[in-house]
C-alpha cells in the first residue's frame, strides 16, 4: 500500500534539547496512535508533519507532496487537517463562522460549496443544532468538536490530531472517540494521545515516541503482545517489577520480569507500552 | 529506526484558488466589519449628521463648489472606526490564540493580508454612497448653483480607505490591542494642534481632510485648491500603507509588491508635491480679472427694468434676485419704480477662499451688488442694499445714512419679505429688534438708531399697503437727504419716538 506519509530521518532541536532524532515513519490509512510520555516529542513530530516547523534534518512527503519547498508545503497543507494541542477559538464568531473561516482558508472558495462542507462537518461531529451559537457559549467538549470539525472540513486526506481528548470528560470522551475512529474511515489519522484506552480503542496502529526516537512502530496487538508472560499478580507489591499497582480486587497487578511461578495475567496494551518505554529515561507513569 | 521509503502516491493538485480564497476571506471580514459596533455608530452618527446638516445647509441654496468640500469631515468619523476595527480583526488569531493552527493553513498571511485590506473596500464604498447621497441632495435642491469637483468628493472615502489601511498596517507594525485607540487620541490632538496654528501653507495639505477657514464662495474654476492632486496624495498614502502592511505579512519575497510599494510611495509624493504647489499663473489672473472688473467675465439679463448681471455659475439665480428686486420696487414711490437698476455680482477672489467677503460699496449709480451666497439672511441683506440704492441712487451712499431715510430703507427692504419682523431680526448683527443695532450688508454695514428701529417695527406691524400709499405719495420728502427721524414719524402717521440721550444716534 502506497504510504500518505513517508517521513525519514526527521531530527529537530530546540536549542540544546533534542525534541526529534532521527524518526522515519510511513502513515497509511485508518488510524495510527502516537503514545508517548510528556516531552517524548509527540506534539513536536506532529507540528514537523504538519508543516507548522521545519526539521533540521531528514525529510518527509505527504500525498507525495515534499513541503520543503513552498510549492510542496502549500499542496501538504491543501491535503492537511490539524487540530492542535490547546486549539483557540474566536468566541464572538459562531460555530458555524468559525468552521467557515477555516475552510476559506483551506481554500473552499465557492460560498455555496463551501457552506454545505462545514454544515456536513458540524452535523458530522454532532453540532447541527448550535452551529448558529457562538462559541464563547459552548462547553469544553463542544469546542473540541468545533476543533475536529475545523480539522476535517474540506474532506482532507491526511489529519492530525494533538491530544484531543485531554479535559473532556468520560462521556465526551467516548463520543469523540466515535468520531475519531469515523474520521479514519478512508484517511489517514495520526492522533497523539497519553490515553492508552484511546489507542487501544481506535487504532489500528501505534506508534511509540520517547525522549525524540521511535521506540514501538506496529499494531496495537503487536504493542500488547510485548507484554506477553510479563504481567503477573501477587499479595504484594513486587519489587522487581518494572511498575506494580493494587487493583480492584486487592491484589498487585505487576509488569516486568515475573518470578518463577508468579501467577501471569493477560496483558493489556498499557502494560505493552510500559514495557517498551523501560529504560527510555522517561517518566513511567502507572 | 529507519524505513525505506516507497514511491510517493502524488495526489492531483486542486485547481489554484488563492486569489479567490483572498476574495472570499474578504468578503468574510468586510461582512464582520460593517457588523462592528463602532462601525454601526459611526454610520449612525454620520447619517444623522448628514440629514442633519444637508437639511437646512447653505440656505437652501447651495453654490455645489461649496457642498462638494463639505462632504469631506463626515466620514473621518466612519474612517477612525475603520482603523480601529480593522486593526481588531487583523489582532483576532494572535489574540485567541489561532494564529499558531492558521498557520498551516492553505492561504498565507500576507494573502490573509490583503483580504483584511479588501475588507475595507465595502465600508469605503458604503462611505461613497453617503457622500453621493449628500451631495446628490444639495445638487437638486432648486437653488444648486456651480460646479462640485469630483476629486473633492473623493476625499471622504480615501480618508475612510486610509484610515483603513492604516489600521491594518498597524497590526502588522505592533500585535497591541491598545495602539490603535492609542493612535486615534494622538491624531485627534494631532489635528487640534495643527488645526490651533492656522492650518496656513503646504503643510496642511498632509491631513486627509483640508478646510477652509472662511465661507467665502467663488467660482468653481477659480478656487484654486489642488484638490486632484490631493486625492492622488490620499491615494497613494493608502496604497503604500497597504502594500507596506503587506509586505511585513511575508509579501517582501514578492517582486510585484516591493515594486508596488515603490510605486505607491512615488504617487504620494507625486501628489504631495503637486498639491504644495502656489495657484497657477493663469487661475490667479482670472480671480483678479474676476474682482476687479466682474462685467467683463459676466452674463448679463434685463428684467422689467432692472439688469441683472451674473457670473456664468450663478445666471439661474436671477430670477431669484429678480424677485426681491420687483418686491421692494412695488413699494417704492415713483421714479424709483421706474429707476434703472443693475444688479452685478461681486465676489473679491484676489487671495482665493481667503479673501476677505465683505465688498467695498459700488460707486456706480443705480448698481447693487449682490454676493455669491444666497438664502437665508442673504436676502433681506440683498433687499436692503436694493432699498437703499432706490433711496439713495448710490450704493456708496447707503451706508451713511442715519437720518429719517434709514426708516423708508429698512421697510422697503423688509416689507415683503413673507416675514417682516424675522427679516428685520435676521439682518441687524445683534438678532434685536430693539434698540439701535448694526444692519448687516455684503458691502458696509449700515445702522440703525433705537428710534429708526421703533418706527421701521411699528410700520411692519401696520398694513403694508397702507403704508405703501403713504410712502408713495411722500416719497420725495423721505428720501430727500437729512430728513428727521421725526419728520419721517409724522409723515407716515406715526407717533415721534422719545428722545434716548444716552443712546447715540445712529449706533
Amino acid at each position: 500500500m502506497t504510504p500518505t506519509v513517508s517521513a525519514s530521518g526527521l531530527s529537530l532541536h530546540y536549542g540544546g534539547t533534542r525534541a526529534l532524532d532521527d524518526v522515519s515513519l510511513r502513515l497509511s490509512g485508518g488510524v495510527t496512535g502516537l503514545l508517548g510520555p510528556n516531552g517524548a516529542g509527540k506534539t513536536t513530530l506532529l507540528r514537523v508533519l504538519a508543516t507548522a516547523v521545519p526539521a533540521d534534518r531528514g525529510a518527509f512527503t505527504v500525498l507525495g507532496h515534499d513541503p520543503g519547498t513552498s510549492r510542496g508545503r502549500q499542496e501538504v497543507r491543501r491535503h492537511l487537517g490539524y487540530l492542535p494541542q490547546t486549539p483557540g477559538f474566536h468566541p464572538d464568531f459562531t460555530a458555524f463562522e468559525f468552521v467557515d473561516y477555516v475552510a476559506i482558508l483551506k481554500e473552499l472558495t465557492d460560498r455555496t460549496a463551501r457552506h454545505r462542507e462545514v454544515r456536513r462537518v458540524l452535523d458530522e461531529v454532532g453540532l447541527a443544532d448550535v452551529r448558529g451559537k457562538r462559541i464563547k457559549k459552548l462547553s469544553g467538549g463542544m469546542r473540541q468538536r468545533v476543533a475536529l470539525a475545523a480539522a476535517l472540513v474540506g474532506d482532507p486526506e491526511f489529519v492530525v490530531l494533538d491530544e484531543p481528548t485531554v479535559g473532556l470528560d468520560p462521556e465526551q470522551r467516548m463520543r469523540f472517540r466515535e468520531l475519531v475512529a469515523q474520521a479514519g474511515e478512508g484517511r489517514t489519522v495520526l492522533l497523539s494521545t497519553h490515553q492508552t484506552e484511546d489507542v487501544a480503542m481506535l487504532c489500528n496502529r501505534v506508534v511509540v515516541l520517547a525522549d525524540g526516537t521511535v521506540r514501538f512502530d506496529g499494531t496495537p496487538g503487536e504493542l500488547t503482545a510485548q507484554a506477553a508472560g510479563r504481567v503477573w499478580s501477587s499479595e504484594e507489591r513486587d519489587p522487581g517489577a518494572k511498575a506494580g499497582w493494587r487493583t480492584g480486587a486487592g491484589t498487585f497487578r505487576n509488569v516486568g520480569d515475573p518470578p518463577a511461578g508468579a501467577e501471569l495475567l493477560e496483558p493489556t496494551l498499557e502494560d505493552g507500552y510500559l514495557l517498551t518505554l523501560d529504560g527510555a529515561g522517561a517518566e513511567v507513569t502507572a | 529506526m529507519t524505513t525505506t521509503l516507497d514511491t510517493p502516491a502524488v495526489v492531483a493538485a486542486r485547481p489554484r484558488a488563492s486569489w479567490a480564497a483572498v476574495f472570499a476571506l474578504a468578503r468574510f471580514e468586510a461582512r464582520r466589519l460593517l457588523l462592528r459596533m463602532p462601525v454601526l455608530v459611526a454610520f449612525a452618527v454620520y447619517l444623522a449628521w448628514i440629514v442633519w446638516r444637508t437639511r437646512d445647509s447653505f440656505g437652501g441654496f447651495p453654490a455645489l463648489q461649496d457642498a462638494d468640500r463639505a462632504t469631506q469631515g463626515g466620514p473621518l468619523l466612519v474612517g477612525l472606526a475603520v482603523l480601529l476595527s480593522a486593526n481588531h480583526a487583523v489582532l483576532r488569531s494572535g489574540r485567541y490564540g489561532t494564529d499558531r493552527h492558521f498557520a498551516v493553513l492553505v492561504l498565507q498571511p500576507w494573502r490573509r493580508t490583503v483580504a483584511h485590506l479588501l475588507s475595507v473596500v465595502p465600508v469605503t464604498l458604503l462611505a461613497t454612497v453617503c457622500v453621493a447621497g449628500q451631495f446628490t441632495w444639495e445638487a437638486l435642491k432648486p437653488g444648486a448653483v456651480g460646479h462640485g469637483s469630483p476629486a473633492e468628493l473623493l476625499v471622504g472615502p480615501l480618508s475612510v480607505l486610509l484610515l483603513g489601511a492604516f489600521g491594518v498596517l498597524l497590526a502588522r507594525l505592533l500585535a497591541a490591542p491598545l495602539a490603535a485607540p492609542l493612535l486615534i487620541v494622538f491624531l485627534l490632538l494631532f489635528s487640534v494642534f495643527t488645526s490651533g496654528f492656522g492650518g496656513q501653507g503646504w503643510s496642511r495639505w498632509l491631513m486627509p481632510v483640508v478646510g477652509e477657514g472662511s465661507s467665502h464662495t467663488l467660482p468653481s474654476d477659480l478656487l484654486g485648491r489642488p484638490a486632484a492632486w490631493h486625492a492622488l496624495y490620499l491615494a497613494g498614502l493608502a496604497l503604500s500603507a497597504a502594500l507596506l502592511a503587506v509586505l511585513l505579512s511575508g509579501g517582501a519575497r514578492l517582486r510585484t509588491v516591493q515594486a508596488g510599494v515603490a510605486g505607491a510611495v512615488a504617487l504620494t509624493l507625486v501628489g504631495a508635491v503637486g498639491q504644495s504647489r502656489d495657484v497657477p499663473q493663469e487661475t490667479s489672473e482670472a480671480r483678479t480679472r474676476v474682482s476687479v472688473a466682474p462685467e467683463k467675465v459676466q452674463h448679463c439679463d434685463e428684467r422689467d427694468g432692472t439688469t441683472y448681471c451674473a457670473f456664468p455659475e450663478w445666471t439661474p439665480r436671477t430670477g431669484d434676485w429678480a424677485e426681491v428686486v420687483d418686491g421692494v420696487r412695488s413699494l417704492a414711490g415713483p421714479g424709483a419704480q421706474d429707476r434703472p437698476l443693475v444688479v452685478r455680482q461681486r465676489v473679491d477672489a484676489r487671495y482665493g477662499l481667503d479673501s476677505d467677503p465683505l465688498l467695498a460699496p459700488s460707486a456706480r449709480p443705480g448698481e447693487v451688488t449682490v454676493g455669491t451666497a444666497w438664502g437665508g439672511n442673504r436676502i433681506p441683506e440683498f433687499a436692503t442694499a436694493v432699498a437703499g440704492v432706490l433711496v439713495t441712487g448710490k450704493e456708496e451712499a447707503v451706508s451713511g445714512i442715519c437720518d429719517g431715510r434709514m426708516v423708508t430703507v429698512m421697510w422697503l427692504a423688509l416689507a415683503d419679505l413673507p416675514d417682516p419682523m424675522a427679516g428685520l431680526r435676521s439682518v441687524r448683527l445683534d438678532d434685536s429688534d430693539t434698540g439701535s443695532a448694526i444692519v448687516v450688508s455684503q458691502t458696509e454695514p449700515l445702522r440703525m438708531s433705537a428710534a429708526h428701529t421703533e418706527l421701521v417695527r411699528e410700520l411692519l406691524q401696520r398694513p403694508r399697503n397702507e403704508t405703501a400709499a403713504q410712502v408713495r405719495s411722500n416719497w420725495a420728502e423721505l428720501t430727500a437727504p437729512d430728513v428727521t427721524t421725526d419728520r419721517v414719524a409724522q409723515m407716515l402717521g406715526l407717533d415721534v419716538p422719545e428722545p434716548d440721550e444716552e443712546e447715540d444716534e445712529c449706533l
